[in-house]
C-alpha cells in the first residue's frame, strides 16, 4: 500500500509537489527563525563575552575584585602553567590569554620629538599563535578601517579615531608608554599597522590593540597575563556546562590560597550578566512555541487545502467502489509521506540556511544607514544552530499536515454516492 | 633635685630654640643638603604587596637646576637616563631610543613604582621661597634632639599646603618629613637615616618614603657612595647626552 | 467597488476554517511585529529619557575644553558661568556642573575618579542631590550604585578623596557617602562622585566656576555656542543610542520578516487553491460583464482582506496582550556600564501611533502583493473554459 502511494505521488506531481513545497517551505522557516532568534538572542551575551568576560575567566582574587581597573600589579605569575593546567583539565574549552592595560601613545616627529600624545586603553591578545582565534573573535579583519592586522612582532592596531587625532598613518612609529607590572614607567615602540573602528565612542576615542607577547615585553609581564578567558566548544555559552567548568576549577585550584591565587569566574557572574542569561532561554522557548503554533496554522491549512485539491479525484475513486475508510487512510497516509518528506526537505534546507548563517553571517550592515561596523557593533548576525533544530520540523510539519487533512478528509464520509456523478459532470 | 634641673634644662633648650629663627634653621640645612654639585649612586628599594625591587642608578648635578641620572640596574632599566633642566624633565629610554618629554600629568605618575612621583622630584626650588616656616617644638627621635619646624606655604603654585620637617639641632638635617594636603591630611611621610659627615657636611644617605593614601611599606632610597664639588662636564646636561 | 468588498468578505468567511487559520497566522505577525518593534521604540525612548532625567536634559553647553573622554582635559575645562545663564540657572532651569579629576582610595589602591559639583537643591536631574544637603561631618557625597559595587562602598561610608586646585596644590578630604542611587546611566556612575558644587568649587579654587550646564528647555530657537560655551543639542548627545537601536532593527527586521513569510505563504496558498477551483466563477464573471482586470481585481481584494480581518482577530487578543505586555516590560538585567550609554533593566515596549499604521500598512502592502500574484492567471483564461469549469 505504502509503495502504491508513494507511486502515485511521485507520479502525480499535482497530488505531491504543492503540497511538499508547503511543507518543506514552512520547515525551512521555522527551522531557521529558531537559528536566527537563538543566535539574535546570545549574540549580546557572546559579544560581551568575546570582548571582555570569556565564557569563563581565570585571574587572581585580588585581580578580579578590581576587575574593572585592569590592574596588571595583581596579575598571574607563572601564566603558562597555569595554561597547562587548565588545558589538561579543560581540553575542550579554547584558553586565551588577555593583558588590559592603560597607558600613553606618543608619536615622534622626524627629529623623534614628542609630536603628540594621547591618553589610550589597550588590549593585548594572541594575534600570532597559529590555531589562535582572538582576531577573529574580535572581528578584527572586519573593523579594519586603514592598513593591515598586525603580521609580525611590534605591530599595533590604533582606534581609527584615536589615530586621526594623533595624525598617524599606517607604517608610522608610535611609543607606547605605559606601567609596569612593578609600576615603573614603560616605553615600548611599535610601529601602527592599521586602525580599527569600535562602533562605541569611548573606545574609538582612544584603543590600541597589540599581540599580547609585545604587551608582556613592553610591561615587563615576562610570563604573566592579567586575564585567562576560555571559550567553551562550539562557541556559545552554556550555563550547566559552566557550573561543572567552575566545580571542576575548585578542585584545581584546591590547596591555593591567598589574595593571588586563581580564581574561575564564569560569564554569568560577570558584569550582571545572569537575568540575561535565563533570558535568553526562556525567550528561545517563547519565540519557538509561537513560530511552532503559526507553522501548525499554515500546514493544517496546507492539508486542508491538499483535501480540497483532490475533490474530484476521491469524487470518482468512491464512485468507483473504494471504500470511504480506505480512500480516508490511504489520503492520511500520504499526507504523513508528504509532511516526513517536507520536514526532511525543509529542515535539511532551513538547517543548511542556519549553517550558512552560523557559519558566515550576515552582513546586516548594508540595511543600516551610515551605521558604524566595528569590533563592539558587529555587522553580522549570526545564526545558531541548537540540537532542538534538527527535530522541531517534524511536530508542525507532519503532525499538521496530517491533522489537516485528516479534518479535511471527514468530508469524505459526508458525501453522497448518489450525488457524485452529477458534481463530476460539472 | 633632679626633677628642677630637668626642668632648667628644657627652659633653656627651649630658649635656645626660639632664639634659633626657623629660617635660619633652613639656611643651615640647605648649606648642608645643597651644593655646587654632586656626584652620587644609590640604590632605591620599592617595596610592594608582591616583593620588592631594588634599582641602582648614578646621578650627577649642579645646583638645585641640572640633573642627570642613569640607572644601571636591573636589566631592564638600564641605560634608561633622565635629565632635569630647570622645571623640565625627560626621560630617555634606551630599547625605544625615545626621548620623551615628561610633562603635565604624567610628572604624577610614579617615578619607577615608588612612593615618589616625578613631580616630587622636580620641585627645586628653595623651601624658604616657598613656605614661612615657623619652630613648633621639640622632639626626640631615635635618640636626637630635634626641632619641629611647620611650613606653611606662602605661595600658591606648591603641591603640599604644608609640611612639617624634624630637624636634627646639632647636625642640621632633616629626620623626618611629613607632606600635607591644603586641609591638613598628611599625604606623605619620609624618614631619614644614616647621617654620615663627608667633606665637612652632614648628610643623611637614606630615605625611606611612603605614601599614607597607599597601600604597601613605602620605597626606601638609599646613596651608596657620594661626592661633592666633583668636576661635571658640561655637555652631560644636554639633550643630546641622553642618547649617549 | 463596494460590491466586491462585500462579495470578498462573504466568500473569505465562507470559506471558515481555512480562513481563520490563514488569518489566525498573520494575526500573529501583526502582534509580534508591533510587539518587537515596540520595544525598540521603548527602548529608544526610555535610553533617551533616562539620559534626560539623569544627565543631559533638554540639551547642555559644554566648555569648548570639554572632553568627557578625556580626563586630562578637565584642567583647562572651566569658566565662570556666563551672565547670561544666571537667570536661568536662578530660575532652576539649568544646572551647572563643575568637573576636577580626583583620586580616592579604597582598600589602599589608587583609583581615579572624576568628582562633579552639582547644586544640592537642583531638582532638573534625577540625582539624589537634596542627599548632598546634610550635616555629617565631612563632605556629603553621592554615588551611582555600579561605582558603590565596584569599589565596595556602603551608604554611611567616610574615604579620604585627593585633589589639586587650581593652582596644582594638592588636598584631601574626607567624603561620607549620603545616598547611593541606582540609575541606568552609566556616564553619571561610574567612577565619579558627586558633591555639592560650592565645596567643590572651593576645594578646587574656582569659585563661580563650571564645566557643563544642562538645560530643561529643549527649545533651541534661542540658543547658539556663546563665549566659551558649546552648545550641545539633545540630538547630539542621544546620537549613539539612535544608531544602536538602528543597527538592532535591522536584525530584528529579518525575524519578523520570516514570520510574516509564513503567513503569507499560506495565504499564497490559498489564493492558488481558489483560483484552480472557482474556475466556474471566474467564467460567471467574465460572462456577467466583468472585465478580466475586474476579476483579478475581486480576487486580489479578497487575499487581502485577509490582512484586514488578521487586523480585527490581532486586536482582539493583541490589544490586551500588547497592553500587559507594556505593563510588565522585559526584564533584560543587563549592566548598562558595558554598553557606555542608558539601557534600562526592565525595557517596557511602547507603541507609536506610526507604528501601529505602518504595520498595517506593511502587513496589507504584502498581502496584497501575495494575494495579486496568483490571480493574475485569472486574466489568461478563457472565459468559456472557465465557465465550463474545465481546468486551464
Amino acid at each position: 500500500m505504502i509503495r502504491f502511494l508513494l507511486k502515485g505521488l511521485i507520479r502525480d506531481k499535482s497530488r505531491s509537489l504543492l503540497p511538499l513545497i508547503v511543507v518543506a517551505i514552512g520547515v525551512t522557516l521555522v527551522v531557521f527563525a529558531r537559528g536566527y532568534i537563538n543566535g539574535i538572542m546570545v549574540d549580546m551575551i557572546e559579544q560581551t563575552a568575546r570582548f571582555n568576560t570569556g565564557h569563563v575567566k581565570v585571574t587572581t582574587k585580588a585581580y578580579a575584585d578590581n576587575i574593572n581597573q585592569a590592574p596588571n600589579d595583581l596579575a598571574i605569575l607563572d601564566a603558562s602553567n597555569l595554561i597547562l593546567k587548565l588545558e589538561d583539565t579543560f581540553p575542550d574549552i579554547d584558553w586565551a590569554c588577555r593583558i588590559k592595560f592603560g597607558g600613553l601613545i606618543d608619536v615622534p616627529d622626524e627629529q623623534g620629538e614628542t609630536k603628540s600624545q594621547g591618553p589610550a586603553m589597550g588590549i593585548g591578545l594572541d594575534l600570532f599563535s597559529t590555531g589562535s582565534k582572538e582576531a577573529l573573535r574580535l572581528n578584527l579583519a572586519k573593523s579594519l578601517v586603514r592598513g593591515n592586522l598586525p603580521t609580525k612582532e611590534g605591530e599595533i592596531l590604533l582606534s581609527e579615531d584615536f589615530s586621526q587625532k594623533l595624525g598617524v598613518n599606517s607604517g608610522d612609529m608610535v611609543t607606547l608608554i605605559g606601567s609596569t607590572m612593578g609600576g615603573s614607567m614603560a616605553f615600548y615602540n611599535f610601529s601602527v599597522a592599521g586602525t580599527v573602528r569600535f562602533g562605541n565612542t569611548g573606545l574609538d576615542r582612544g584603543t590600541v590593540i597589540a599581540d599580547i607577547r609585545d604587551i608582556q615585553l613592553a610591561l615587563d609581564m615576562t610570563d604573566a597575563v592579567g586575564e585567562i578567558i576560555g571559550f567553551f566548544p562550539g562557541g556559545y555559552y552554556n550555563d550547566e556546562l559552566a557550573e561543572i567548568v567552575m566545580a571542576k576549577s575548585e578542585k584545581l585550584f584546591v590547596g591555593e590560597t591567598g589574595e593571588y591565587s586563581p580564581v574561575m569566574l564564569r560569564l554569568r557572574d560577570q558584569e550582571g550578566l545572569s537575568l540575561y542569561v535565563d533570558l535568553t532561554k526562556s525567550m528561545g522557548t517563547i519565540i519557538t512555541f509561537i513560530f511552532m503554533l503559526a507553522m501548525s496554522l499554515v500546514l493544517w491549512n496546507a492539508g486542508l487545502l491538499g483535501g480540497l485539491r483532490r475533490y474530484g479525484e476521491i469524487g470518482v475513486r468512491i464512485a468507483i467502489g473504494e471504500e470511504k475508510g480506505h480512500v480516508y487512510r490511504s489520503m492520511v497516509l500520504e499526507s504523513v509521506m508528504v509532511g516526513v518528506a517536507g520536514t526532511i526537505i525543509g529542515t535539511s534546507t532551513g538547517l543548511f540556511l542556519s549553517w550558512l548563517m552560523q557559519t558566515y553571517g550576515l552582513d546586516i550592515s548594508e540595511f543600516t544607514k551610515n551605521a558604524t561596523t566595528g569590533i563592539m557593533m558587529p555587522n553580522l548576525v549570526r545564526s545558531r544552530i541548537t540540537p532542538p533544530d534538527f527535530y522541531i520540523g517534524f511536530i508542525p510539519g507532519v503532525v499538521s499536515t496530517v491533522i489537516g487533512t485528516m479534518l479535511s478528509g471527514i468530508g469524505i464520509y459526508k458525501r453522497k454516492t448518489a450525488q457524485l456523478f452529477k458534481e463530476l459532470e460539472a | 633635685m633632679k626633677r628642677i634641673v630637668y626642668s632648667l634644662l628644657a627652659i633653656i633648650s627651649f630658649l635656645d630654640l626660639n632664639a634659633q629663627n626657623a629660617d635660619e634653621i633652613l639656611k643651615k640645612v640647605d648649606q648642608n643638603m645643597s651644593s655646587e654639585n654632586r656626584v652620587f649612586e644609590s640604590t632605591m628599594t620599592i617595596n610592594g604587596k608582591r616583593g620588592s625591587r631594588t634599582i641602582t642608578s648614578k646621578s650627577y648635578s649642579i645646583g638645585d637646576k641640572k640633573a642627570f641620572t642613569e640607572y644601571l640596574s636591573p636589566a631592564r632599566e638600564q641605560g634608561t637616563k633622565m635629565l632635569k633642566l630647570e622645571n623640565q624633565l625627560w626621560i630617555y629610554s634606551p630599547s625605544t631610543d625615545r626621548t620623551i618629554q615628561i610633562s603635565g600629568h604624567m610628572l604624577r605618575q610614579s617615578v619607577m613604582g615608588s612612593d615618589l612621583s616625578y613631580e616630587d622630584m622636580m620641585d627645586d626650588r628653595k623651601l624658604t621661597d616657598l613656605y614661612s616656616a615657623t619652630v613648633n617644638g621639640s622632639e626626640n627621635i631615635d635618640g636626637r634632639n630635634t626641632w619641629v619646624l611647620e611650613l606653611n606655604a606662602k605661595v600658591t603654585d606648591v603641591a603640599y599646603a604644608k609640611r612639617k620637617i624634624w630637624i636634627d639641632n646639632e647636625r642640621y638635617v632633616p629626620l623626618r618629613e611629613e607632606l600635607f594636603a591644603k586641609s591638613g591630611q598628611l599625604l606623605k611621610q619620609s624618614a631619614m637615616g644614616n647621617i654620615i659627615k663627608i667633606d665637612g657636611r652632614w648628610f643623611p644617605t637614606s630615605i625611606v618614603y611612603k605614601d599614607m593614601l597607599k597601600q604597601g611599606d613605602g620605597t626606601e632610597f638609599k646613596i651608596t657612595s657620594i661626592k661633592f664639588n666633583q668636576v661635571i662636564p658640561e655637555y652631560i646636561f644636554t639633550k643630546a647626552a641622553l642618547k649617549k | 467597488m463596494k460590491l466586491a468588498f462585500k462579495l470578498a468578505f462573504k466568500n473569505l468567511i465562507g470559506a471558515g476554517l481555512r480562513t481563520w487559520l490563514n488569518v489566525i497566522v498573520l494575526s500573529f505577525s501583526f502582534v509580534i511585529i508591533i510587539a518587537a518593534k515596540g520595544i525598540l521604540v521603548g527602548w529608544d525612548r526610555q535610553a533617551k529619557n533616562d539620559m534626560a532625567d539623569w544627565e543631559i536634559g533638554g540639551g547642555q553647553y559644554w566648555h569648548r575644553n570639554y572632553d568627557p573622554y578625556d580626563a586630562f582635559s578637565l584642567s583647562d575645562a572651566h569658566a565662570p558661568v556666563p551672565p547670561e545663564f544666571k537667570e536661568e540657572i536662578a530660575n532652576g532651569n539649568m544646572v551647572p556642573v563643575l568637573i576636577t579629576q580626583g583620586t580616592i582610595y579604597p582598600g589602599g589602591r589608587m583609583q581615579p575618579v572624576l568628582i562633579k559639583g552639582i547644586h544640592p537643591k537642583q531638582n532638573l536631574l534625577k540625582l539624589p542631590t537634596q542627599n548632598l544637603d546634610t550635616t555629617v561631618g565631612a563632605i556629603p557625597a553621592i554615588i551611582g550604585a555600579n561605582m558603590a559595587r565596584a569599589n565596595k562602598l556602603q551608604t554611611g561610608d567616610y574615604l579620604t578623596i585627593r585633589w589639586r586646585d587650581a593652582n596644582g596644590t594638592f588636598d584631601a578630604a574626607e567624603i561620607c557617602i549620603t545616598q547611593i542611587f541606582t540609575t541606568n546611566v552609566p556616564t553619571v556612575d561610574l567612577a565619579q562622585v558627586w558633591i555639592p558644587i560650592e565645596n567643590l568649587q572651593s576645594m578646587a579654587m574656582l569659585p563661580n566656576e563650571a564645566t557643563v550646564f544642562t538645560f530643561r528647555d529643549g527649545n533651541l530657537i534661542r540658543r547658539g555656542d556663546t563665549g566659551e560655551w558649546k552648545l550641545m543639542t539633545f540630538e547630539t548627545l542621544v546620537s549613539e543610542v539612535e544608531e544602536m537601536i538602528k543597527t538592532k532593527s535591522a536584525g530584528q527586521a529579518i525575524f519578523y520578516s520570516i514570520l510574516l513569510i509564513l503567513a503569507l505563504l499560506a495565504i499564497f496558498d490559498t489564493q492558488v487553491l481558489s483560483i484552480f477551483r472557482r474556475q466556474k466563477e471566474i467564467g460567471t464573471y467574465v460572462a456577467l460583464g466583468y472585465t478580466r482586470g475586474q476579476v483579478v481585481g475581486l480576487f486580489t481584494i479578497e487575499g487581502a482582506m485577509n490582512a484586514i480581518l488578521a487586523a480585527v482577530v490581532g486586536a482582539i487578543y493583541g490589544i490586551p496582550f500588547l497592553m500587559w505586555f507594556a505593563k510588565k516590560g522585559i526584564s533584560l538585567g543587563v549592566s548598562s556600564a558595558e554598553y557606555g550609554f542608558a539601557i534600562a533593566e526592565t525595557m517596557y515596549p511602547v507603541y507609536s501611533g506610526s507604528l501601529i499604521v505602518g504595520t498595517t500598512i506593511l502587513v496589507l502592502m504584502a498581502t496584497t502583493i501575495v494575494s495579486y500574484w496568483p490571480s493574475r492567471k485569472i486574466a489568461k483564461m478563457n472565459p468559456t473554459e472557465a465557465l465550463r469549469g474545465k481546468i486551464q
